[in-house]
């Protein structure tokens, strides 16, 4: 027995611990989704308690795809994903390269720009869907009306009034739409974790070569070059990496969702899973095993594309 | 040769200007948040006190009475702390094995715990709702530091490796030769040495304890509940309580934001598992 046995040892408690926070719930759900397993049913109370006496196969599994909601739930969750990765790519890009070089206030900058970042899941949500997005109440609503009084008020004006009479008066837009509550959503995440994306280019960014840089500049490189082939290259493995973490959180984002849409329509795998766990655990469960499933298979392919820079 | 230079007049002068209204531009809801939260619940809706009121302080010494503020804070730091030592107690000795003493196995090792962190939560909602309700533990505080211990646990180990990664084997192994123990090495040489790792560790892990908002809303009723809880709980309040419900969201989010302040750079190291340096 070598004298590195011990020290090798150290880490079993940890990968204990994880293989039982996997494996214990994720096998109780698998079970479920074969199973007939209810909350509260009058008619069948033996389905209450669950047994394998109660055995359905595959019957979970169909129920949650016939389901309207199923197929809409998984659009929804990529819709949602994707459109948060997208803007906060594109944001964090373009701001980190804004702010990089050295200006007055550069360091009050980046502390007003970190900052949403460590705001609470639900304070952020609250704070948007109330305060700022709320047809009536919100910024969003007084602004319109603001615009509107305006546009009232020069209808008596002499010479131009015809002309703003002509115009309609504009309805702010509701968020807690279906559709628009997706937005909402996608507004707040955004807001939150482009700053995150901000910060990690940032990092990148100052270790990029300023000699290349010099010389692509003497040789006359224009600042549109510089930035396409030289810095973006450079910011190729960050980018995969904002790209991974997110994709990470955002699969399973909840809160925003749960607070934002209340029930209206606007859901994602894990919101559905919520809903169907209020009574029916089967299919509750069927639809995580396929969250699952969907999460693997985003992640073999983004592990695929970063694993290995990770690891070298 | 002098580089000349090629930044216009434009440039020097528009980019930090489009910098600060980015800047702005972002921090303005918080800006919002705090500056409703010094409105009258009734200032607060009214357009004609929309920029200019008499602020308050109300809303702040109110927030016992009105939310019981002070029982979730003290739930929140609980949690979030303990399960902070936790983490960093199995975390600190995995990480130095993986380190100082890796074997083929350690990259898949390191690999899989990252994928754990993949699993939705969603997925094991209700067998951790009945698990906890089986034993007696729901709406305890040791179940929500449990779970939030687990689910930061992958990237606790990560940052902690790529920090141990920084330090020479041969200072561990003068220990070994002086007949220091494992134990001996851990906390006599490993953990001084590390001591600013470790640190911002606990400091990031702590402010993802604060912000869990899965776990907490749904592990807990009264007991146990969070600030995540106390602010989900109260997520429609109709325009009636705008002035008080952004005042105890600022105090709920105030501590962690300031924090945040401070571990910018940890913040990217450990996020990114030390690949963006």
């Amino acid at each position: 027995m070598s004298s590195r046995t011990l020290p090798r040892l150290l880490q079993t408690p940890a990968v204990i611990m994880l293989l039982i926070w996997m494996l214990i719930p994720l096998g109780m759900t698998l079970y479920f989704s074969f199973i007939r397993y209810v909350l509260n049913s009058l008619r069948r109370p033996e389905w209450t308690t669950p047994s394998f006496t109660n055995w359905r196969g595959f019957g979970n599994y169909e129920f949650v795809m016939n389901s309207k909601d199923f197929l809409f739930a998984i659009q929804n969750s990529l819709f949602i994903v994707g459109s948060i990765l997208f803007l906060t790519v594109i944001l964090g890009v373009l701001i980190a390269v804004l702010i990089n070089k050295a200006f007055p206030g550069q360091g009050l900058v980046r502390v007003m720009l970190i900052s949403p970042f460590f705001i609470m899941p639900a304070v952020n949500a609250v704070l948007w869907i109330n305060m700022i997005l709320d047809p009536v109440l919100g910024l969003n609503g007084l602004a319109v009306e603001g615009i509107n009084n305006i546009i009232a008020s020069m209808h008596d004006a002499p010479l131009v009034g015809w002309f703003f009479s002509l115009w309609p008066k504009i309805d702010p837009i509701s968020f807690r739409a279906t559709q628009t509550s997706a937005y909402a959503v996608i507004i707040m995440v955004t807001w939150q974790w482009t700053p995150f994306a901000v910060l990690i280019f940032m990092t990148s960014l100052q270790s990029e070569d300023e000699q290349q840089k010099e010389a692509a500049i003497l040789d006359g490189a224009g600042k549109w070059s510089q930035f396409r082939f030289l810095t973006l290259p450079h910011l190729g493995r960050p980018i995969a990496i904002v790209v991974m973490i997110q994709a990470i959180f955002h699969l399973s984002l909840y809160a925003e969702i749960e607070i934002v849409s209340r029930g209206n329509g606007n859901k994602n795998l894990p919101y559905l899973i919520g809903e169907f766990a209020n009574n029916n655990i089967g299919a509750a469960s069927a639809t995580g095993i396929f969250a699952v499933i969907l999460a693997n298979i985003i992640a073999i392919f983004l592990l695929r594309m970063v694993g290995k820079t990770l690891m070298e | 040769m002098a580089i000349v230079a090629q930044t216009s007049k434009l440039g020097t002068v528009g980019r930090p200007i489009l910098a600060w209204i980015v800047a702005l531009l972002f921090f303005f809801p918080i800006f919002w948040l705090i500056f409703t939260s010094f409105k009258t619940d009734a200032d607060a809706v009214k357009p004609e006190f929309l920029f200019f009121f008499t602020p308050t302080l109300d809303n702040y010494l109110n927030m016992t009475e009105n939310y019981d503020y002070w029982r979730f804070a003290t739930n929140s730091v609980i949690t979030s702390v303990l399960a902070t030592a936790v983490a960093l107690f199995v975390g600190i000795p995995a990480a130095y094995a993986m380190a100082f003493n890796p074997t083929r196995r350690t990259k898949d090792v390191l690999m899989w715990m990252l994928s754990t962190k993949m699993l939705p939560a969603a997925a094991v909602l209700y067998p951790m709702t009945f698990l906890a309700k089986g034993i007696g533990l729901f709406d305890t505080h040791f179940v929500i530091i449990i779970v939030l211990a687990l689910i930061n646990l992958p990237i606790v180990v990560w940052m902690l490796f790529t920090y141990f990664k920084e330090i020479p084997k041969d200072i561990i192994e003068a220990g070994q030769m002086d007949g220091v123990n494992t134990w001996g090495e851990i906390k006599e040489i490993l953990i001084p040495l590390a001591w600013g790792g470790i640190a911002s560790t606990a400091l990031l892990c702590f402010i993802f304890c604060w912000n869990e908002a899965y776990w907490t809303v749904r592990l807990t009723t009264t007991d146990a509940a969070t600030l995540s809880k106390l602010i989900e709980g109260n997520r429609a309040p109709e325009g009636l309580f705008f002035g008080r419900l952004s005042a105890v969201s600022a105090a709920a989010v105030g501590p962690i934001v300031v924090l945040g302040w401070f571990c910018q750079k940890q913040l990217v190291q450990g996020l990114t598992f030390g690949a963006v340096k």
